[in-house]
């Protein structure tokens, strides 16, 4: 056997998968509660006019009102996916729904949406449902106990590209030379209790820039350790409690803190587990007064289960396990396949910028998708104005068209300004103008520099069209970002 | 190994950050005090905004006196009282129309005030039902500084003529009556913004620190932008020269268009305005407190090739903005007719000042423009 066939037959507890399934359907089911309860559906994704698309997703639109069914089928099948009830169909419709959402409007593109398509894509593949889960309680003879090492090592897996290509990102003049962008994040927030005066010291952006920067290449490898997890933990926290304050990202330190979990021993998540339904059952027999006397002995998740078999096939009683529980799951052959070309598509996809000449920051061609994270203060300011052979010339009101969010991505990503002026091009063309010339007075500035065009005033956008071919038609940017 | 080595220069960087942590609670430099956000609020609030709109106040009730003069008797004495009150209320104004957050905001006092050209035929329409709503859209063009411009210059050919359009039998008193109505109107919505600042706005507004939405700093400078961008740029410049729309001139779209003479005035007189906010000169003591300036000098905002301030880039950029305006005559009306290219220029050159106020400006001191998830661009 070799040492690679040796990897792929090792088992290990299927506890650490089934807490992540739970946290993360919950997590996400949450995140739906706040998107929902802030009012964002409406106005993302139902009051603006015009959408931005991903170059080749142009098919995937808003559907007006019926956009909060997409939302509930996304809430729908978090919440089955943290139940483990119907796992598969769930996990499917969770992936695509979720997906379909962040693909909706490109101005909303985040990296923490991206990772957790990602992270749902892998889930439809992991068994995740065959203990701790109603799918488990309903079919017995589909619980296991042991899964594949490396099923459980691709969700640590693409927690580690994640972190350690976000590292890689940050080693650029900007971060680490000039503590950019940070040196103008901080100080906006030195008016918070406690930590503000901290923020007023030009040292602290240099300071925070370099231990993200460790923190990010670092974190995967010291979580992976035994000896070091516990730390790495601390730190994980400290981290992401920390740009919980200072930054409006939402729902992302969260997703991390408890993702960070998966690399916790089966031992940590099976006392987890029992801690969990030991509190449940307490609150059951307070609730049910003492009809099920089994209840406190059980362990289980539901105090009244009966059957000593169901009962291990929440996992909870060792001791019980019926032979045909403790049995290891084999993943199907497919998924290894599958996890494979994922993965090696995640290493190389960071890296197509290099195929692009020009500063990767202002051009953003092949920023996305590539976990570059707070690594820009960029703004942006773009005027458009329309013509035509016959004289005609108007300058456009952006707030007729954009929102404010979509204003703001708009002025700074060449991708979403192309597709603005084609907007515009076919808005003037109803309103009259002969074949419109559309020009922008554009102006970006970032990181600090002083702004400058990201557009030439005489490139007609109507007449360009969008690829994955460099855009020639960006001004060339002035200075020198050196590094990744 | 390597996790090692990651262990111990990570250990080392939270070692150094506590310890910076501890220098700066110990001593706190001086030098920071210019990122004190509460103090350039107080300052505004306190120096500035209050000042002004009081000075305005002042000579908004010399305009309302003149008004109430000029119905009681429609003379010809009455009425150059009330036009150079009118003078003197419109020019202060461009000194407070600047302010467009908070009170003036909720009160949207410049759709009330300042919305022209006129709407004569909508006036006129008025004057004939006494209870024609003037709080929609339609109607701001029909009410504030440019409808008294029509009704103190621009209802007859001379001064004689105007008159008689007051002491008519028939319409006079309703015209009177439209006149009073414009200003008594003008006057309740002057007096709900200026006493929301003097009593509970001021506090709130000096409190509310932060640079998220919402917060007094962010709604002062996006109000400013786009006071800079939409109002003197377009409203006085881009318009008026057919810069915006189809290059076709618009000279009747001029500020004041029925006392065209003070159209450079009131311009020049918005500009000043804007400038001294951004400097933080006091309307009090005329000197320089906490500002806009001050904040990005302590931020360190400069271009970092030729290491000029940003605050200094801005301050050139819009005295090249003046410069350029003081080129005019005074009737831009006649420079836009004449000397379009001149306008073209001051219109030119605010754009390239309404570039650097939007992104440079609020880019360097992370203003906040929407309430949605960021992670960083």
């Amino acid at each position: 056997m070799t040492a690679i066939e040796k990897y792929f037959s090792k088992q290990v507890s299927i506890a650490p998968l089934a807490v992540f399934r739970i946290c993360f359907g919950l997590l996400i089911f949450g995140s739906m509660l706040r998107f929902w309860g802030n009012g964002w559906i409406s106005s993302l994704y139902i009051e603006p006019k015009y959408f931005f698309s991903f170059y080749g997703f142009e098919w995937i639109k808003p559907l007006g009102v019926y956009t909060y069914a997409i939302f509930f089928v996304c809430a729908l099948s978090s919440l089955l996916v943290a139940l483990g009830l119907f796992y598969r169909m769930a996990s499917i419709l969770l992936f695509l729904s979720f997906t379909y959402i962040e693909f909706m409007d490109a101005s909303t593109y985040l990296n923490h949406y991206y990772f957790i398509s990602l992270i749902c894509f892998l889930l439809i593949f992991l068994p995740a449902h065959f203990a701790y889960a109603f799918d488990a309680k309903r079919n017995p003879q589909w619980t296991y106990k042991y899964i594949p090492q490396w099923n459980l090592d691709a969700l640590k897996l693409m927690m580690a590209i994640l972190y350690f290509y976000a590292g890689l990102a940050k080693l650029n003049s900007d971060w680490l030379l000039h503590a950019m962008p940070l040196k103008i994040w901080l100080p906006a927030r030195n008016d918070m209790p406690i930590l503000g005066s901290l923020f007023s010291n030009s040292i602290t952006p240099f300071v925070f820039s370099w231990a993200g920067c460790l923190y990010d290449l670092s974190i995967p490898f010291l979580l992976w350790q035994t000896r070091m997890r516990a730390y790495a933990y601390g730190a994980v926290v400290v981290f992401h409690v920390l740009t919980a304050l200072l930054f409006p990202i939402g729902m992302f330190p969260h997703i991390m803190m408890v993702a960070a979990l998966i690399f916790f021993s089966p031992k940590f998540h099976e006392t987890l587990i029992h801690k969990f339904a030991k509190f449940m059952a307490l609150i059951s027999t307070k609730f049910k007064g003492n009809y099920h006397r089994k209840a406190n002995s059980c362990n289980s998740f539901q105090a009244n289960i009966s059957s000593r078999e169901t009962a291990a096939s929440f996992g909870l009683n060792q001791s019980a396990a019926s032979t045909k529980s403790v049995q290891a799951y084999l993943a199907p052959s497919y998924v290894k396949w599958v996890f494979i070309v994922f993965f090696a598509a995640q290493i190389l996809l960071p890296f197509r910028y290099i195929f692009y000449p020009g500063e990767l920051f202002w051009t953003e061609e092949g920023y996305r998708f590539s976990w570059r994270v707070m690594l820009m203060e960029k703004a942006g300011y773009a005027q458009f104005t329309i013509r035509d052979n016959w004289g005609k010339m108007h300058v456009v009101n952006n707030t007729e068209f954009l929102t404010s969010l979509q204003e703001k991505m708009m002025c700074t990503q060449a991708d979403l300004l192309l597709q603005y002026a084609h907007i515009l091009r076919n808005h003037y063309a109803k309103l009259g103008f002969d074949k419109p010339q559309v020009y922008v007075d554009s102006y970006v500035a970032l990181n600090g520099r002083l702004g400058k065009p990201l557009v030439g005033s005489e490139t007609n956008l109507a007449e360009i069209a969008d690829s994955f071919a460099p855009k020639t038609w960006i001004i060339p940017f002035t200075d020198d970002i050196k590094g990744f | 190994m390597i996790t090692k080595i990651n262990l111990s220069v990570f250990l080392l960087a939270i070692v150094v950050l506590l310890s910076a942590c501890k220098t700066k609670l110990d001593n706190p430099k001086p030098d920071n005090n210019g990122l004190e956000r509460a103090a350039i609020l107080s300052h505004y609030a306190n120096e500035i905004i209050l000042p002004a709109y009081n000075q305005f106040n002042v000579k908004f009730q010399l305009m309302a006196i003149a008004t109430d003069s000029f119905i009681a008797q429609p003379n010809a004495s009455n009425l150059s009282t009330l036009r150079s009150a009118w003078i003197s209320a419109y020019t202060e104004w461009q000194k407070v129309e600047l302010f467009d957050f908070g009170p003036a905001e909720k009160e949207t006092l410049r759709n009330f005030y300042n919305i022209y050209p006129a709407d004569t035929a909508g006036i006129q329409a008025n004057i004939l039902n006494s209870t024609a709503n003037l709080e929609v859209p339609v109607s701001f063009a029909q009410q504030g500084f440019p409808a008294l411009d029509y009704l103190v210059n621009g209802v007859g050919s001379d001064r004689d003529a105007c008159l008689a359009f007051y002491t008519d039998t028939n319409n006079g008193s309703k015209r009177l009556a439209y006149l009073k109505r414009i200003v008594t109107r003008m006057n309740g919505l002057l007096g709900l913004v200026v006493t929301n600042w003097s009593t509970a706005y001021k506090d709130k507004f000096i409190e509310k620190t932060g640079l998220d939405i919402g917060s007094s700093t962010s709604l002062m400078v996006n109000g400013l932008a786009l006071h800079y961008e939409r109002f003197m740029r377009s409203g006085k410049f881009g318009i008026p020269s057919g810069a915006m729309l189809n290059g076709v001139i618009a000279p009747e779209k001029v500020e004041a268009f029925y006392e065209k003479e003070i159209s450079r005035t009131l311009a020049l007189s918005a500009h000043q305005a804007y400038v001294d906010f951004f400097n933080g000169k006091s309307v009090k003591t005329g000197l320089e407190g906490p500002s806009l300036k001050t904040y990005l000098n302590a931020l360190d905002a400069k271009d970092g090739l030729t290491g000029k301030s940003l605050s200094q880039i801005l301050n050139e950029q819009f005295a090249v903005c003046k410069s350029k305006m003081n080129l005019l005559q005074n009737n831009l009306y006649e420079e836009v007719k004449n000397n379009n290219q001149g306008m073209k220029n001051v219109f030119t050159e605010m754009q390239a000042a309404v570039r650097m106020i939007k992104v440079d400006m609020s880019s360097a001191m992370s203003i906040t423009i929407t309430f949605t998830d960021n992670d960083g661009d």
